[in-house]
């Protein structure tokens, strides 16, 4: 006791004796610090993450085909979609899985990717015009219905002149081709009079001309690349709580429809130069940017300036005066061409920005359609199926979502939904409907082999015949364009259809999310659905949500790695320079030391004298690291660290992350400081050990 | 009786790289309870190495050498400390004092490090002690607040607080002025009269010789003679 006491008052008192004790300190207390807080933040971060993967797409455990070529990728491969084979019927799975008692619950799922024609400007409003001259045909004169038309008539003449301009100013730029030179005729014709006057007796062929000539001309059409995760809407909503309608509203139970995610319903279908607003609002608000140093901003802001021809295809001339009316005013100009006002309204500086994101919010957004499509539309979507043929399936978009935690990330807020039954048309699975449809035509006329591109004719065309698509029995094509009445009827029949839960849980899912009663039991809980599945004869394979979520869960792995890395490093660097530092303060000891042993002193007492002055340092300086880091985690936890960036927010899942301190942080940190110091002091206190009693007698360096 | 420490042909080579010191060549003596030795010598001739051999600090390299009944060649590492810690008493030339403690707390520790004294027979024994050397005043002081006669008088109290059958001093007053080297000679031979305590001390100067009952000449590695102090004095002075 006595011996142990005079150890610890040797040791404490040895502290301040040298500089090197405190440098040794110092860095005691930097490592802790940094292993207290690092912890913190790293459990924190891998906490949201979980939580926001978890509660997103991916359950606790996906289970999906063990006959798949490839793992499932729910966020997505970089080379495109896993190859996922199909498991046939959903209720079966749920059944296999549902005897596991772990097991709570079963969201089915399929995650795909399609083509959406999103249509130019000049097409939607040639759209819009043929609907009213249909309402004009069918259910006759209406003074409404007239000006309408008449409005919308306007406006593709306007769309035209807009044209007209860009052709002779692509002119003075360069020699045309003999494709310009064709372009030029018909935009020649179609600004006519004549043809307009001619529009008045036969519309539908002028219309017809309009749509396949002069709309192919503009080119800001695009197509967009859709990825969706078909499922059962309503639990899916029930399950996963990090899911957030943003607009609009969910779609009704058991009827078809599509949500869009709020990020790439922001970034791909909303007009650009409002985005680029958005954009660079963002940039100043949350990252403290300026317009005047950034150079992205910069180039938001030109690009805003010169790219205004969005506005003027899009406005009639009603709108394209009302604006102008206001643009002067806001601006304070006399210019009358709105290209020009347009161009110095977007302008922005850091010193009007605010004023004039409000203004375009205000005053110039409501006469503008912000997104190409809006809540409400019906979205044409098309996918290759499974056998390579396009499929089509038209469906009502209700509003878009977000995930919780996971809105700045491009892979899972790249992540449309849409209604299981949908999801299985556009994979190539029949529904029982359109299985029934083929077959009452099949018994009426006999079967007969029909092109592909005939199918859609033959199944919905009044002369309606066989269908029966060579390739692949059973699948049919729906990529003709839907035109006429009776497919109009049909769509609507099929919108409005609510769907049993057996028809949404008897079909083909790709994967399945499974909620667990106990989360911390995924690695049994896999096993046990495994037996459970060869018992059942179900080719099912489960994998965690890590797992599931590919490069996603990659990501949470690879940050801890890092950080677990830097760490070691830290350490490694540590306990050299401890150890070096140690081995100083045990060489200029050696009198001492000596002399000790020379008085009788055993070399384990030796050993314990060094090794108690570690203890010593760490506990002081590792207590004063650890004090510092609680209190540093402690305000951090109060007031929350901002992502500054859009990585730091996909790593936070949110806007700030709040971290928080667990014991096991504490004594983790603890533990490593105290490792670190008795490994690094080994070496210099076997030395001391080593130590002659014979050194005592040699005089003092 | 016995004596306290016997040497039979002793010999002590060092070896530096190649060539081989022979520091000690064949060195026969003996030392008896009560005695209070002088080891006289040029320097180099082996007064450091012999009295080391004597310390239980290093082994010899040929002959017997026997402490308290003990032959040192046959020990271990282990029991050699534990033989100085129980049986010798050392002061050093340089006073060697643990810096970091207190006058009381460098002559408690070898009490401490022979675990067998509770607190208050170490504070009763450590006192004593103190007042024998005259510190009691500075118990709370630090080495590095004391004079060197001081400090030497808190090494004897540390060489003799744990009551030791032989004390060994290599040149104990080569550090300190001749006044108060004589003053700790004094000290030292009162506390041989009055306890009977066994001191060997290695010293050049005529004057501290002067105090030894017998003083052991060395040359050359070998004993030479061995005589009284009043001889040793007059040799000196004569010049041999
Ligand atoms: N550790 C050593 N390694 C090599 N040679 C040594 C060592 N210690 C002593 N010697 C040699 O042994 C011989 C005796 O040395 P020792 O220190 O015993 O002499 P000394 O009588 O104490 O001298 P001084 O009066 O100078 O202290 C010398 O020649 C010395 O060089
Ligand atoms: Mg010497």
């Amino acid at each position: 006791m006595g011996q142990l006491r005079v150890l610890w008052q040797i040791a404490l008192r040895n502290l301040f004796a040298s500089k090197i004790n405190v440098i040794i300190g110092f860095i005691i207390l930097g490592g802790t610090f940094l292993v207290v807080l690092g912890g913190s933040m790293l459990d924190s971060m891998d906490a949201a993450m979980s939580r926001s993967i978890i509660g997103s797409v991916a359950g606790h455990i996906q289970v999906y085909s063990s006959q798949s070529k490839e793992a499932l990728a729910l966020f997505g491969n970089m080379g495109g979609e896993a190859e996922i084979s199909a498991l046939d019927d959903f209720s079966k799975v749920k059944k296999t899985l549902e005897t596991v008692p772990n097991v709570e619950r079963v969201v089915p799922m399929g995650i795909n990717a399609a083509l959406v024609q999103s249509g130019n400007t000049i097409d939607l409003t040639l759209g819009e015009l043929r609907g009213v001259l249909n309402h004009l045909r069918d259910e006759g004169e209406s003074p409404e219905r007239r000006e309408k038309a008449e409005s919308l008539k306007a406006h593709v003449r306007q769309q035209v002149e807009v044209l007209k301009a860009d052709i002779a100013k692509a002119r003075l730029i360069s020699k045309a081709s003999a494709e310009d030179a064709e372009d030029a005729a018909v935009i020649e014709r179609v600004s006519s009079e004549a043809f307009w006057k001619e529009f008045e007796t036969r519309p539908f062929d002028q219309m017809e001309y309009l749509e396949n000539r002069l709309a192919p001309m503009v080119s800001d059409a695009d197509l967009l690349y859709l990825r969706y995760a078909g499922t059962d809407l309503k639990a899916f909503q029930k399950n996963f709580d990090r899911m957030r309608i943003v607009d609009g509203a969910p779609v009704p139970d058991g009827e078809r429809g599509f949500l869009f995610a709020k990020l790439f319903y922001e970034e791909t279908l909303k007009l650009k130069s409002a985005r680029r607003l958005d954009k660079i609002k963002e940039a100043r608000d949350i990252k403290s940017k300026r317009i005047a140093t950034d150079d992205e901003l910069k180039r938001w802001v030109k690009e805003n300036s010169t790219q205004t021809r969005e506005f003027l295809l899009q406005l009639d001339g009603i709108k394209t005066r009302e604006l102008v009316a206001r643009l002067q005013k806001h601006l304070g100009s006399k210019e009358t061409e709105l290209s020009a006002l347009l161009g110095s309204f977007f302008t922005t500086t850091d010193e009007n920005f605010d004023a004039r994101y409000a203004f375009f919010y205000e005053q110039v957004a409501p006469l503008l359609q912000l997104y190409r499509v809006r809540v409400g539309d019906t979205l044409s979507i098309q996918a290759f199926t499974k056998t390579g043929y396009m499929q089509s399936v038209n469906l009502k978009v209700y509003g878009t979502f977000m995930f919780e935690g996971l809105e700045k990330s491009d892979m899972a807020g790249g992540l449309n939904l849409m209604d299981l039954v949908s999801f299985r048309e556009l994979y190539g699975y029949l529904t029982a409907e359109k299985k029934a449809e083929i077959a009452e035509l099949k018994k009426k006329s006999g079967s007969r082999e029909i092109a592909r591109e005939g199918a859609e004719d033959a199944l919905f065309g009044e002369d309606a015949k066989v269908v029966e698509a060579s390739a692949t029995p059973g699948l049919i094509d729906d990529s003709a364009s839907f035109g006429d009445t009776a497919q109009a009827l049909r769509n609507k029949e099929l919108a409005s259809r609510v769907y049993s839960q057996d028809e949404i849980d008897q079909g083909v899912v790709l994967s399945a999310a499974v909620m667990l009663k106990d989360p911390t039991r995924i690695q049994e809980t896999i096993a046990e659905i495994h037996a459970a599945a060869e018992r059942d004869k179900v080719p099912l394979k489960a994998v965690s949500w890590q797992e599931a979520s590919g490069l996603i869960g990659q990501f949470v792995l690879m940050a801890k790695l890092i950080l677990y890395f830097a760490v070691f490093v830290i350490f490694i660097v540590a306990l050299v320079i401890i150890n070096n530092a140690m081995m100083m303060a045990t060489l200029r000891r050696v009198h001492e030391i000596g002399t000790m042993r020379a008085i009788g002193a055993q070399r384990a007492f030796v050993l314990s004298l060094v090794l108690m002055e570690t203890v010593v340092l760490g506990l002081l300086f590792g207590g004063l690291g650890m004090l510092f880091g609680s209190g540093l985690v402690g305000w951090l936890h109060s007031v929350g660290i901002p992502a500054g960036n859009d990585a730091l927010l996909f790593f936070f899942s949110g806007p700030r992350l709040f971290p928080s301190l667990t014991v096991g942080n504490l004594v983790a940190a603890f533990v490593i400081v105290m490792l670190v110091s008795a490994i690094s002091t080994l070496y210099p206190a076997l030395i001391a050990t080593r130590v002659s009693p014979l050194r005592a007698m040699q005089a003092e360096e | 009786m016995d004596p306290i420490v016997s040497i039979r042909n002793v010999t002590k080579d060092y070896t530096l790289g190649k060539t081989v010191v022979s520091a000690l060549r064949g060195v026969n003596l003996e030392v008896h309870k009560g005695d209070f030795i002088s080891i006289a010598g040029p320097s180099g001739s082996g007064k450091t190495t012999l009295l080391n051999l004597i310390g239980c600090v290093d082994t010899a390299t040929g002959g017997l050498v026997q402490v308290v009944g003990q032959s040192t060649g046959q020990l271990t590492e282990r029991q050699l400390t534990d033989l100085r810690l129980h049986a010798i008493g050392f002061i050093f030339q340089s006073f060697n004092l643990v810096s970091v403690l207190s006058v009381f707390q460098n002559v408690e520790f070898p009490l401490l490090l022979q675990r067998k004294w509770t607190a208050a027979e170490r504070r009763k024994r450590v006192d004593e002690l103190l007042t024998q050397v005259g510190l009691q005043s500075h118990a709370k002081h630090r080495p590095n607040e004391l004079s060197g006669g001081q400090r030497q008088r808190v090494a004897i109290a540390r060489a003799l607080v744990t009551q030791p059958q032989l004390v060994l001093a290599d040149e104990p007053t080569a550090n300190l002025d001749s006044v108060t080297g004589q003053n700790i000679i004094d000290l030292m031979k009162d506390l041989n009269k009055q306890q009977g305590t066994t001191f060997i001390f290695s010293t050049h100067d005529p004057k501290v010789m002067s105090h030894a009952n017998a003083v052991v000449r060395i040359e050359d590695g070998q004993i030479k003679d061995r005589i009284s102090a009043a001889e040793a004095t007059l040799a000196v002075a004569a010049g041999h």
